[in-house]
């Protein structure tokens, strides 16, 4: 029995954003987009899952993903909070600032010095100030009484 | 791997596919590079990767009509072009809005193939919550512009011919399905198995797995809460699990770097 050809071009998308989560979750160092690429992968099981679903026509592969959503859903929770924890003890998202985790064998790594960016900080239009600004009290505003 | 010309020539296309993808990753991800040379390959890289799905729409298959040929083509390509802009995109936050638009390409192609309620609901657990979740935390922990950390990665060229090679290995063996009735895939049918083990599928057979049906959702819930009940059982624990697990967690303020929080004296 030979998949449909939508089955095939199914697993074949199914595959490459499997591939490409698997690319970013190995070079990425950011910790959010290290975890985003994790869930690309989940994405790409899942249309495989769809895929060979429809093409055993039963229910099997739709009643994973929906398994698959729900560990997706419990597993970005946490690790989002790991994640902030992490953020709260380094101050950065950078993978390498855990790299005293590594094995002991294991060179460190040493970061070589960033040409400076050119990119442009963004800028923001500013609306002029119109008209006279009227006396008040800054302190007595905060103490509003009735809102 | 087929003896005959036309499968070749495909192969053939598809390891430059694959190839054109590989060298396009490396040129577009963040490599520390600033100025004319990271303008330069990011454009080389994006028509490389530009030519990479042309050759792989040129290998694709013909479906059906020319109606859902199109419409697969478009939101397939939508879901790769979005899962490769997050993967190589600088800033973090345009990285979670790109990955949005690749959860509604893969909504779109659950759709195509027939899972009409997984695509919602793709849409509505992923975009609806769990993005949010992520760029909440992003805005939480990284206010300010691009850290030094994400103009770079981790052996970017390794990576990439990893992904090549995963491709170029996934892609292949594809291919073979398509090629004929291998002894991978000789499983019969689940319905023809029902039906009796013979060729052909009785009405009401195919009309329990047919998955266009029009009380689809119907039958995937019946399914869900018939066979799986158990698993569904479990699901809901995890859920509440996770729910505890990250409450207590976060609860726990990290106090001084290194100092070990001291356990609550009970008293005596």
């Amino acid at each position: 029995m030979t998949p449909s050809p939508l089955v095939l071009d199914g697993l074949v998308v199914g595959a490459m954003l499997l591939t490409l989560g698997l690319v970013g979750i190995l070079s990425r160092r950011n910790l959010i987009v290290m975890f985003l690429s994790a869930e690309l992968m989940l994405q790409g099981i899942s249309v495989s899952l769809v895929s060979w679903s429809r093409h055993h026509g039963d229910w099997g592969g739709q009643v994973l993903v929906v398994f698959v959503l729900t560990v997706a859903a419990c597993e970005a929770a946490l690790a989002l909070v790991f994640v902030l924890q992490a953020f709260a003890r380094t101050g950065r998202l950078d993978a390498a600032a855990w790299q005293s985790l590594r094995e002991s064998n294991l060179p460190r790594t040493i970061d070589l010095e960033l040409p400076a960016s050119d990119a442009e900080p963004l800028t923001f239009p500013r609306l002029t100030p119109a008209g006279v600004e009227p006396d008040h009290d800054p302190d007595a505003a905060l103490e509003r009484e009735h809102v | 791997m087929s003896p005959d010309g036309g499968l070749s020539t495909t192969g053939s296309l598809l390891a430059m596919a694959v190839g054109c993808a590989a060298a396009s990753l490396w040129l577009l991800l963040p490599r520390g590079e600033s100025g004319m040379r990271e303008r330069a390959a990011r454009r080389f890289g994006t028509l490389l990767g530009a030519v990479s799905l042309t050759l792989f729409v040129a290998c694709g298959r013909r479906l059906g009509g020319i109606g859902e040929e199109v419409i697969f083509l478009v939101v397939s390509l939508v879901a790769v072009v979005g899962a490769a802009a997050t993967v190589v995109t600088r800033s973090p936050v345009y990285a979670a809005i790109w990955f949005a638009l690749a959860l509604a390409g893969v909504a779109g192609v659950m759709l195509v193939i027939g899972a009409q309620f997984l695509g919602v609901a793709t849409i509505v657990v992923y975009a609806g919550a769990i993005l949010v979740m992520f760029l909440f935390v992003l805005m939480l922990a990284q206010p300010t512009g691009m850290a030094a950390y994400d103009r770079v990665s981790n052996e970017p060229l390794l990576s990439a011919v990893t992904g090549a090679v995963l491709l170029g290995l996934l892609t292949l063996f594809i291919g073979r399905l398509s090629a004929g009735p291998a002894d991978c895939c000789s499983f019969p049918l689940k319905a023809t198995a029902l039906a009796g083990g013979g060729t052909a599928v009785t009405g009401q057979a195919r009309q329990d797995t047919d998955p266009l049906a029009a009380d689809h959702v119907a039958r995937l819930g019946g399914e869900l809460f018939g066979r799986h009940l158990l698993a569904v059982e479990a699901a809901g624990v995890l859920l509440l699990v996770a729910l505890v697990g990250s409450i207590a967690i976060v609860s726990r303020t990290p106090t001084e770097e290194g100092t070990v929080p001291q356990p609550r004296r009970v008293a005596p």
